[in-house]
């Protein structure tokens, strides 16, 4: 049964010294007819064959003088080419596909290796830098927080007037003085800003600022839950996640360029950063180490801190009521293991005795909303 | 049709002048003058599937235009880049190009994009490459001379230098040397191409002008 195949041939006498050709397997041997009707034939037993190309699955079947050379690429040629020479081919077939698998899984094995050595390199390299980073933001001094936040507090859009009623102010100051020595780190400076809005929210920018809106004010029945709050933010600021926050979010440049010194540049895109991203959102890792810390500092300033569990309470349920406010705490399925995670830490605390905040909480509150009702007041 | 290659080899640019009944396939934007008399027509490179697959991963056009005429006419074809340009005639063989190489070929001559695989990729020669088959005549361009070599056994190629070579040629990535003398003498990897075949090379190399022009630009 003779079969045709389509190929090339080389030879000399060839215009151009090669030519597209169909292979045709003939009793007397490997036969090649060009577009232009030149017709080539290589006897079996002088055939040598030969087995590679770019694909590696060529066979090149060649005189024995090498002056003519026809191959094909077709994967059913070799099979063919063995039964039409009887097996006289078989063993030189054998040994190219023998070389051809070979090479062909020195190759896997390289490349493998290779793809798994730039994989750790860039993964290990993510994270010497990601970690170096931390390290780095961890090693700037304090002062650069508040440099950063202060920049950042200047430039940013509070959502509403700032209040200014000096029995509020001092309230929470007393409050926030009452933590302060408590704080884990030294030297920064917490300022505390009220804000009028129903927004049921606080946050805390790095370096120490920190502000509280009316509507979380207006929400917390104690003092003591007032002081969970600060102890939280101000635990934000003295674990510098802020900062921590920009070198993430600005990625491994910022890593590379906090290791090489470049700090104005860390500055600028941090301050532009801290105004357009929505202001409480730590990652649950901050904020569960910040509501740890918080819990610590309460404890130490010996504040109840099962008034951080009963604010987190009291907001779920009032929050079911009002989906949608930008809340101090979501009431997000995730968050739900995070108030399970105060309520457990206050739980393990030994017992000691707890003093009260020498604020008059009512009188606060009361403030606040007369404040509303005046402004309502004008309004009408 | 005559064709003539001109100004061969900085700035070469192939005049063809096409009789009533020729026509020639050329890369988009790849004619420079022609006669009023030559009727243009712009095609899909082989339907929109494909021709999409050619711009992306061909470093071709997404189109090519052939051009024919009713009464004869002149017209000049050219590459972006200086270099030579080089004609092959096909006779049923094929041949693979090195992305961006293609500027014209005769009607007969099949365009066709080939997975050229990750060695290639490494080898700085892209992941694709075009493959031309069929009958007739075509062009292909190259940053710098062109130069031709009929191999038999091994030769070695620095990356980034190999334009054309046909399927029969088989092709290795290594390294120039040993480890040291790989990464200090600027020769890096090279392409390892064992025969029978015919491999074309270009003279100049686009990386080694973007490295060159990058160590010129601060």
């Amino acid at each position: 049964m003779e079969q045709t195949f389509s190929g090339g041939v080389f030879s000399d006498s060839l215009d151009g010294g090669r030519a597209g050709a169909e292979i045709e397997l003939m009793p007397s041997g490997v036969g090649a007819r060009t577009p232009d009707g030149e017709a080539f034939v290589i006897p079996y037993r002088d055939c040598q064959v030969e087995v590679g190309g770019f694909s590696g699955r060529m066979v090149f079947c060649r005189s024995a003088d090498r002056s003519l050379t026809i191959f094909c690429e077709e994967s059913k040629f070799p099979k063919a080419l063995s039964f039409a020479s009887s097996g006289m081919l078989d063993d030189q077939l054998k040994l190219g596909a023998k070389q051809r698998r070979s090479e062909s899984r020195r190759g896997l094995l390289i490349g493998t290796f290779l793809t798994v050595g730039f994989l750790l390199l860039v993964v290990g390299g993510y994270f010497t830098i990601r970690s170096g980073a931390r390290a780095a933001v961890l090693a700037l001094p304090v002062s650069i927080d508040a440099q950063i936040g202060d920049a950042a507090m200047d430039s940013m859009d509070l959502g509403g007037p700032e209040v200014d009623d000096p029995v509020v102010i001092a309230a929470l100051e007393s409050i926030v003085d009452r933590l302060a020595p408590t704080a884990a780190v030294e030297g920064i400076d917490f300022r505390v800003h009220v804000v009028d809005s129903p927004e049921v929210n606080a946050f805390a920018l790095p370096g120490g600022n920190m502000v509280v809106y009316t509507g979380l004010i207006r929400d917390a029945e104690t003092a003591e839950q007032m002081a969970a709050v600060l102890a939280h933010e101000m635990s934000h600021a003295t674990l510098r996640h802020g900062l921590q926050r920009i070198g993430q979010s600005l990625g491994i440049w910022a890593g590379v360029s906090l290791l090489i010194g470049d700090l104005s540049g860390l500055m600028g895109a941090g301050v532009d950063m801290l105004q357009i991203a929505s202001v409480n959102s730590y990652s649950r890792a901050h904020e569960n180490e910040a509501d740890e810390e918080g819990i610590r500092m309460l404890y130490a300033a010996e504040i109840n801190p099962a008034a951080m569990a009963d604010l987190f309470q009291l907001m779920k349920e009032n929050q079911a009521e009002l989906p949608g406010i930008f809340s101090w705490v979501s009431t997000h399925p995730d968050h739900a293991s995070r108030i399970a995670n105060v309520h457990d830490q206050v739980a393990a605390l030994p017992p000691r005795k707890y003093r009260e905040i020498s604020v008059d909480w009512p009188e606060v509150k009361r403030r606040i909303n007369q404040d509303d009702n005046r402004e309502n007041a004008e309004v009408e | 049709m005559q064709t003539q290659i001109r100004d061969k080899p900085s700035f070469a640019n192939i005049h063809v002048r096409l009789e009533p009944g020729d026509q020639i396939v050329a890369e988009a934007d790849a004619m420079a003058s022609m006669s009023s008399t030559i009727d243009m027509k712009t095609q899909w490179s082989g339907g929109f599937v494909k021709g999409v697959l050619r711009r992306i991963f061909g470093g071709e056009s997404m189109f090519v235009n052939t051009f024919s005429t009713q009464s004869g006419g002149e017209l000049v074809l050219t590459q972006p880049f200086p270099g030579d340009i080089q004609c092959i005639e096909l006779k049923g063989n094929t041949m693979f190009l090195q992305p961006g190489a293609f500027i014209a070929c005769e009607p007969g001559v099949k365009l066709g994009l080939g997975w050229a695989g990750l060695k290639m990729f490494i080898a700085r020669e892209g992941l694709f490459r075009l493959k031309v088959s069929g009958t007739g005549r075509i062009w292909f361009g190259a940053y710098g001379g062109i130069f031709q070599r009929e191999i038999d056994s091994e030769y070695i190629v620095d990356s980034g230098h190999l334009v054309a070579y046909e399927p029969t040629v088989a092709v290795k990535i290594a390294l120039a040397g040993g480890i040291f003398s790989s990464f200090f003498s600027g020769e890096g990897l090279v392409t390892r191409v064992t025969g029978p075949g015919k491999i074309y090379m270009q003279s100049r190399s686009f990386d080694g002008l973007a490295a060159w022009t990058n160590s010129h630009l601060y």
